[in-house]
């Protein structure tokens, strides 16, 4: 959807979302068969990889999203690289490549917290036409980081008590039970922000 | 499941739920404020639109009042002297000899009529007002008005005089203009005040006649003329304030108010 909305999407800045759910597709798909593709048993390395590619692309999102002044784009920058380094580290050296990164993936929703709820804050103050907030793509995509990453802050972050102390929901994972459901959340989101982009831009 | 696991589910389901909850209302919140601001802007640009109207009427009004007054000042003053030149003029004959004092008479009526033209001229042209200040401004005005001799003008002034921004100067100067105007045209006033008073970044102008007077209330809000309200809009023009203040029988006070820094 999002690369036939393409041409929509970068009329509002957020092209960058493409490469963000390509990473986003290829990082599912392959960890879903790891086992057939790399025969190995565990997948966390797959979604640690992700983390690390994926936050510069959400960072560039933000800036663009963001849109402002040449020193609010080298603060985010300095926050983005800091946050990165911290990514890096915690991948070799402190939780490791083969166990899951519940730190960076913690440190990248609160990230995405902020961020997301400073755009938003900026959209609110600064849009003063007759379409209003609900029909701005951006407030969409940001409104559904925001609560996609208030929930996967605190699944990602208890992820390994959930797995070591078996915590289920009808017989499934908590995990697994919780996640689906914030992904068809974000997604939806995401869906509709890229028909209201290109909804606009035909207008 | 052990008591202790739901307990921790139910907790987590908790949190969960609260931080969802709190997000929410987040972006509710940013909806509502979003939602005012775009109302106060829309209220904003209908008030503006509405003033830009008002202002382009007002200025289509001032213009039309300044054919009118050149209009009359020309038909009253300078054609009655130019008719008179031409009466006495007309009167020579080739054959006869020439009345040198009827030629001085003719040729003092078109020097007047010259000046009246001048005087005319400089109190319309907003460069000339603008080489002085409002005072000296005021003062040439009176002088011309006070020629004609029906009249007694007084202009006075309290604390230190000061340079006021051209454009105001030019609005605060038309406001007098027009006051005076109104003193000579309607109120029948033999005598005229003006006084200046300088304080603290402002300028009051107090224009005090001893004219008829009327029902300023009244006439402001059932009036169709606009004079009085182009005074009231042109002080606005110029951030400050206005009051006209009469009853009839009791001559009027036009009181400006402008901001000079």
């Amino acid at each position: 959807m999002a690369l036939v909305c393409r041409k929509g999407l970068n009329a509002f800045s957020l092209g960058i979302l493409i490469p963000i759910l390509i990473l986003d597709n290829v990082t599912e798909i392959l960890g879903s068969n790891h086992l057939a593709l790399f025969h190995t048993k565990g997948n966390y390395y797959i979604y640690n990889i992700y983390f690390l590619l994926s936050t510069p692309l959400f960072f560039v999102l933000f800036a663009s999203m963001l849109d402002g002044t040449r020193r609010d784009k080298r603060r985010l920058f300095w926050t983005g690289a800091a946050v990165e380094v911290f990514l890096v580290i915690n991948y070799f050296f402190i939780q490791g490549r083969y166990d899951v990164d519940t730190f960076s993936a913690q440190l990248i929703s609160l990230a995405c917290i902020i961020l997301s709820c400073l755009v938003l804050t900026r959209l609110a103050i600064r849009k003063d036409d007759e379409g209003g907030l609900l029909q701005d793509p951006i407030f969409w995509v940001n409104a559904m980081i925001l609560l996609f990453n208030l929930v996967s802050l605190i699944v990602l972050g208890i992820y390994k008590f959930i797995i070591q102390n078996g915590l289920e929901i009808s017989h499934k994972n908590l995990y697994i039970a919780i996640m689906p459901a914030a992904n068809a959340v974000l997604y939806s989101g995401y869906s509709y922000a890229f028909l209201l982009c290109q909804l606009q831009r035909s207008k | 499941m052990p008591a202790s696991k739901e307990q921790i589910i139910t907790t987590i389901l908790a949190v969960i739920i609260v931080l969802l909850f709190f997000g929410i209302l987040f972006l509710a919140m940013l909806r509502y404020y979003n939602y005012r601001r775009r109302q106060a802007a829309r209220e904003k640009r209908e008030m503006q639109a509405i003033f830009d109207q008002q202002l382009t009427q007002a200025r289509l009004e001032i213009q039309e009042q300044t054919f009118t007054y050149l209009a009359e000042e020309i038909h009253d003053n300078v054609g009655q002297l130019l008719s008179l030149a031409t009466i006495q003029l007309s009167s020579f004959r080739e054959e006869e000899n020439i009345d040198f004092h009827l030629l001085n008479a003719a040729r003092e009526n078109v020097g007047r009529s010259l000046q009246e033209l001048r005087d005319l001229a400089k109190g319309m042209h907003s460069g000339h007002i603008l080489a002085f200040n409002i005072r000296a401004a005021v003062d040439e005005e009176v002088q011309r008005i006070t020629r004609t001799g029906d009249i007694h003008i007084s202009v006075t002034s309290e604390g230190q005089e000061y340079r006021i921004k051209d454009d105001r100067q030019l609005i605060l100067f038309r406001i007098i203009q027009e006051c005076l105007q109104n003193c000579l045209k309607h109120a029948c006033a033999s005598s005229i005040n003006i006084g200046f008073t300088w304080f603290s970044g402002q300028l009051r102008v107090r224009i005090r006649d001893d004219g008829k007077g009327f029902d300023a209330e009244h006439t402001l809000r059932h009036s169709t003329g606009l004079g009085l309200q182009n005074i009231l809009n042109r002080a606005r023009l110029t951030g400050g304030s206005c009051s006209i203040q009469s009853r009839p029988g009791e001559g009027a006070t036009v009181t400006v108010q402008v901001p000079f820094e």
